[in-house]
């Protein structure tokens, strides 16, 4: 408890320092300059005051600058699209061997289940040799320019704490999500948009909720602002009806202006980050419709990506990552739904509705690194796809019994995500599992294992990346992970 | 109770050799300490030799001590028997040489003979000592420990051979085999991995676990745990059961601190011992699987392995621009970053910036010498900007996509010597440019596509410049459409 107080004291101590009290005296004079340039509001650089957004380096020369993050939320099956068992196929509805259930707990599978073969055909695929089914047809044809992690494991069978720990570093709330902390140590680059975006292909958003992009608690000028790719990109960003910007830009002023004697008056910095927050409301007033609008993109981009302008989808939210990351924007989440395929209806099946799925991603995630690509921005952007857990390599029985359809549970202990662009070394396989494909074996990964490669990447070294908190510095890997080296160029 | 190890060498025998390699320091000092108030006391003094008797006699005995504890650590057969006996010896003659020059000079002191002898045996012993220390360090830590990081010169004197060029910490030197259907499996494959890792313990000079590994012949003999290759059974060989061990285990290889083998090494090690552990079969005589074939083409060269470039320019360490000049040019909305905390190199980005121009952008001069990247993607930029920039001395990136520039100003920047990515996407640069393009040599990468340069002129960079990676954009269709592929539904 008395750490906690202590920290209260030199946080105030801190925030009423001598650079403090002259920065916000230079605001209180200078709602002229704030003034100024909310009239030609593209053209500010970030050298307000405290301009918590301002472009910042890395601490280390980091390959990339940004991050999309392609999160396939529900968790799509290893064993049908990347990690090939011709021995999963030879004990096919037998049942599984008991050794492996002996202590181990799952979502729904109950009592003893039979084992599952794969239900895609797999190849070998380019110079590297990746295994990549034919669920997949366009990124087999690049499969020279990712490298997979096989063996990723994680500690948590439901979608919403899984979920979270993949982007938070903890299964519980409260946490700031990756693009929080990359923001916070980078900032952005283009002080009109925000340093991280959220995109969801519609239908339903990620189990984990506004969580998965929460800014915890860093300042919340660092959470992740979801566009939506249907209707206004941000809602509400239209002035209403009745209300011209003159009169927008006026109450601004004055709310920023009681902000700021608010500010002076208590120094809280989370003041600090509302007044950056309607500066940069009012910026993207005009920039977010402006880089969310897809039309103006040429026929063979959207051939490219198979994007139709106006829906709501993962192809036109690949677009928009691009888009954004081309702006200058440091973290792109996107989140797709529907890979929960338990097998207990058509469209959840392993062997229909994830081959469906697959359809809806497959070309758009490859257009999306052939586009960066051909834009130089693939070799200073890092592409993560993949899932919170994997699935089992036994059908699942809910309930005991035997289901319709084909379709796994979720399963901790071995899943695959891929990565490819800055400072991965590309065609690079680590980890295997069993000859089951059960558990990993070797390459073993966790999800705090590939946080730290992605902050390695942007030039962080994730066990000095800190935040003070509540009498502790608190990082994004807590107090696990290791950078896998081998995977990185 | 006296606890035997599977060697049959008692815990307690081991237990105080080890304390060996800490003991032998004392005597050391002890004999160094009496030589030099020997030496610093007057040649007058009566009591020169009876002074440093006790020190003497401390040194006599604590050498017998040491030579007790290192005969307990010779039990364990872990060092080169030649040396061995050569150290067990002058260790044993130094211990009695000191005992001796102590009796000398408690009960000798008076005496004429003293005169004659205590001087040279005193040399004698400082001799056998420096002797005794070399060769034991030698049996600790290698023959060639003390010359490892002999600089050049005195190599050459010494005619010692050039010291191989030190990896940077983490990658041992490459294995490559050049020809894999006539390479070897032992001799280009199996045995330099070993040299590289488990050799540093397991050789002629030393035998860590009585085990040999620089020759077959030791190899499959195996060490005092008894034979640690099964062909055919790599399961229940030593070799193979160890490497797979947790790196925490007390019994995995190699030991903590040195270098692990990597998941290739060991998937091709437990393939060799499975196939049979052949030492003079090719690679194409032994079958392998698809699994094996990817590890075995990394081997190969142009395989994956390839390290990452990066350029000599940014392992420089350069002194920072000044604050005011970065502000001068961030006066033009322009972004000045520099790439990391650690170093000054400065990336300028006009992504805020489409309005700015040649005469805005003449503030970059100021920071010329920090600045490595530089983004004026659809600026307002012409050919007098790419004249002033032509002797930046440091550009690595420069993105002149959708700008007004011409093949004139390329010729300018074909000086830039460390220009390694060049974007010219949706300019004017014709088949003219490919001349300037050609001249860039550092060029490792140029974005061309939607320029006026020709198939041509693509086809004859290309040949002027083998390495260049030329990137056309999406060639705007897609091989396969998968869409109109209908999916089987289950029944």
């Amino acid at each position: 408890m008395n750490k906690i107080i202590q920290e209260a004291i030199q946080r105030e101590a801190q925030l009423a320092t001598r650079r403090h009290f002259l920065s916000s005296l230079g605001t209180g004079l200078g709602s002229l300059a704030l003034g100024s340039f909310l009239t030609n509001c593209s053209s500010d650089t970030g050298a307000s005051f405290a301009s918590p957004l301002a472009a910042k380096s890395s601490p280390k020369l980091g390959k990339a600058k940004s991050v999309i993050f392609l999160h396939m939320a529900g968790a799509p099956s290893q064993l049908e699209l990347f990690d090939y068992k011709p021995s999963l196929a030879k004990f096919d509805g037998k049942e599984c061997p008991p050794e492996l259930l002996a202590g181990k707990k799952f979502a729904f599978i109950r009592g003893i289940p039979n084992l599952l073969g794969p239900k895609a055909h797999f190849e070998q695929r380019g110079q590297a040799g990746h295994w990549i089914s034919d669920y997949l047809p366009h990124l087999a044809s690049q499969a020279d320019r990712v490298s997979f992690l096989k063996g990723m494991h994680t500690d948590q069978f439901n979608h919403a704490p899984a979920q979270l720990l993949m982007h938070t570093g903890s299964a519980r709330l409260g946490r700031p999500s990756m693009g929080s902390w990359v923001s916070y140590g980078l900032g952005t680059e283009n002080q009109n948009l925000p340093g991280f975006v959220v995109l969801a292909s519609g239908g339903k958003n990620p189990d984990a909720g506004k969580s998965a992009w929460g800014s915890g608690f860093l300042p919340s000028v660092y959470q992740g602002v979801q566009c939506r790719s249907e209707g206004e990109p941000i809602l509400f960003i239209q002035n209403p009806a009745g209300v011209n910007s003159d009169i927008r830009k006026a109450s601004i002023e004055t709310i920023n202006q009681i902000n700021q004697e608010t500010y002076q008056e208590f120094g809280d910095p989370e003041t600090v980050a509302r007044i950056a927050q309607y500066e940069m409301a009012y910026k993207m007033q005009s920039s977010v419709p402006e880089v969310m609008d897809i039309n103006k993109e040429p026929a063979y981009i959207h051939e490219m990506y198979g994007t139709e302008s106006g829906k709501e989808s993962f192809a036109n939210n690949c677009l928009l990552a691009r888009k954004l990351v081309e702006q200058g924007v440091r973290f792109v989440q996107l989140f797709d739904w529907g890979w929960d395929t338990h097998g207990t209806g058509l469209d959840g099946s392993v062997d229909y509705g994830l081959h469906q799925k697959c359809r809806q991603v497959d070309k758009a995630a490859t257009a999306l690194l052939l586009d960066l690509e051909q834009r130089g921005l693939l070799d200073e952007t890092l592409v993560v796809w993949g899932g919170e857990f994997g699935r089992t390599p036994m059908q699942e029985n809910r309930e005991g019994k035997k289901l319709a359809y084909f379709g796994r549970d979720h399963h901790t202990e071995a899943f695959t995500m891929w990565l490819a662009g800055g400072g991965i070394k590309p065609g690079i396989s680590y980890g295997e599992t069993d000859d089951l494909g059960y558990s990993t074996i070797s390459g073993k990964t966790s999800v705090y294992d590939l946080q730290a490669t992605i902050l390695q990447c942007l030039g962080f070294n994730h066990e000095e990346f800190t935040y003070p908190f509540q009498g502790r510095n608190f990082r994004l890997t807590d107090v696990f992970g290791k950078v896998i080296d081998p995977i990185l160029a | 109770m006296i606890l035997l190890d599977v060697e049959g060498i008692p815990d307690w025998v081991l237990f105080f050799g080890h304390f060996h390699p800490m003991l032998v320091h004392l005597p050391i000092g002890m004999l160094l300490m009496g030589m030099i108030l020997y030496g610093f006391s007057k040649k007058e003094e009566a009591q020169r030799q009876a002074s440093i008797a006790s020190i003497l006699w401390s040194t006599g005995i604590a050498a017998l001590i040491s030579c007790a504890m290192g005969w307990c650590l010779s039990l364990t057969g872990e060092y080169d028997m030649d040396a061995l006996f050569i150290h067990q010896w002058l260790g044993i003659s130094l211990a009695l040489s000191s005992l001796a020059l102590a009796y000398m000079a408690q009960f000798w002191s008076q005496d004429s003979l003293m005169s004659r002898f205590f001087k040279p045996g005193l040399s004698l012993a400082f001799i056998l000592v420096m002797w005794t220390g070399h060769v034991g360090g030698n049996l600790t830590h290698g023959s060639d420990y003390l010359s490892t990081y002999l600089p050049q010169p005195w190599r050459n004197w010494l005619g010692i051979a050039p010291r191989e060029q030190e990896s940077d910490g983490k990658s041992v030197s490459r294995i490559t085999i050049k020809n894999l259907q006539e390479a070897l499996i032992y001799q280009d494959l199996i045995q330099p991995t070993l040299k590289q890792k488990c050799w540093s313990c397991h050789n002629a000079e030393k035998q860590k676990g009585k085990l040999r590994m620089d020759s077959p012949e030791y190899f499959l003999k195996g060490g005092a745990n008894g034979v640690i290759l099964l062909a055919g059974k790599p399961e229940e060989s030593d070799l193979i059961k160890r490497i797979l061990l947790d790196p925490s285990h007390e019994d995995h290889m190699p030991p903590k601190g040195k270098v692990n083998l990597t998941e290739d090494e060991i998937i091709l090690l437990q393939w060799w011992v499975k196939e049979g552990a052949h030492f003079n079969k090719k690679i194409s005589e032994i079958p392998y699987n698809a699994r094996i074939k990817t590890v075995l083409t990394k081997y190969t060269q142009g395989g994956n392995q390839q390290e990452a470039h990066v350029s000599p320019i940014l392992k420089e360490n350069i002194p920072p621009a000044s604050d005011a000049d970065i502000d001068k040019v961030r006066r033009h909305q322009v972004l000045v970053i520099a790439l990391s905390k650690e170093k000054s190199f400065l990336e300028v980005n006009a992504i805020n910036a489409k309005q700015v121009g040649d005469k805005e952008l003449q503030d970059l001069d100021d920071i010329k010498d920090q600045l490595v990247s530089l983004k004026l993607g659809g600026t307002n930029i012409s050919d007098a900007l790419l004249q002033q920039i032509s002797a930046y001395p440091r550009l690595i990136h420069l993105q002149l996509d959708h700008t007004k520039i011409s093949h004139r100003g390329l010729s300018y920047i074909s000086s830039l010597k460390h220009l390694e990515t060049l974007n010219l996407v949706g300019t004017s640069i014709g088949d003219e440019g490919v001349l300037a393009i050609a001249q860039m040599p550092a060029l490792r990468k140029i974005y061309l596509w939607q320029s006026k340069v020709s198939e041509q002129g693509i086809k004859l960079l290309q040949k002027k410049m083998p390495k260049l990676v030329i990137d056309q954009g999406w060639k705007g269709k897609w091989p396969l459409d998968t869409l109109n592929i209908p999916i089987k539904k289950p029944e």
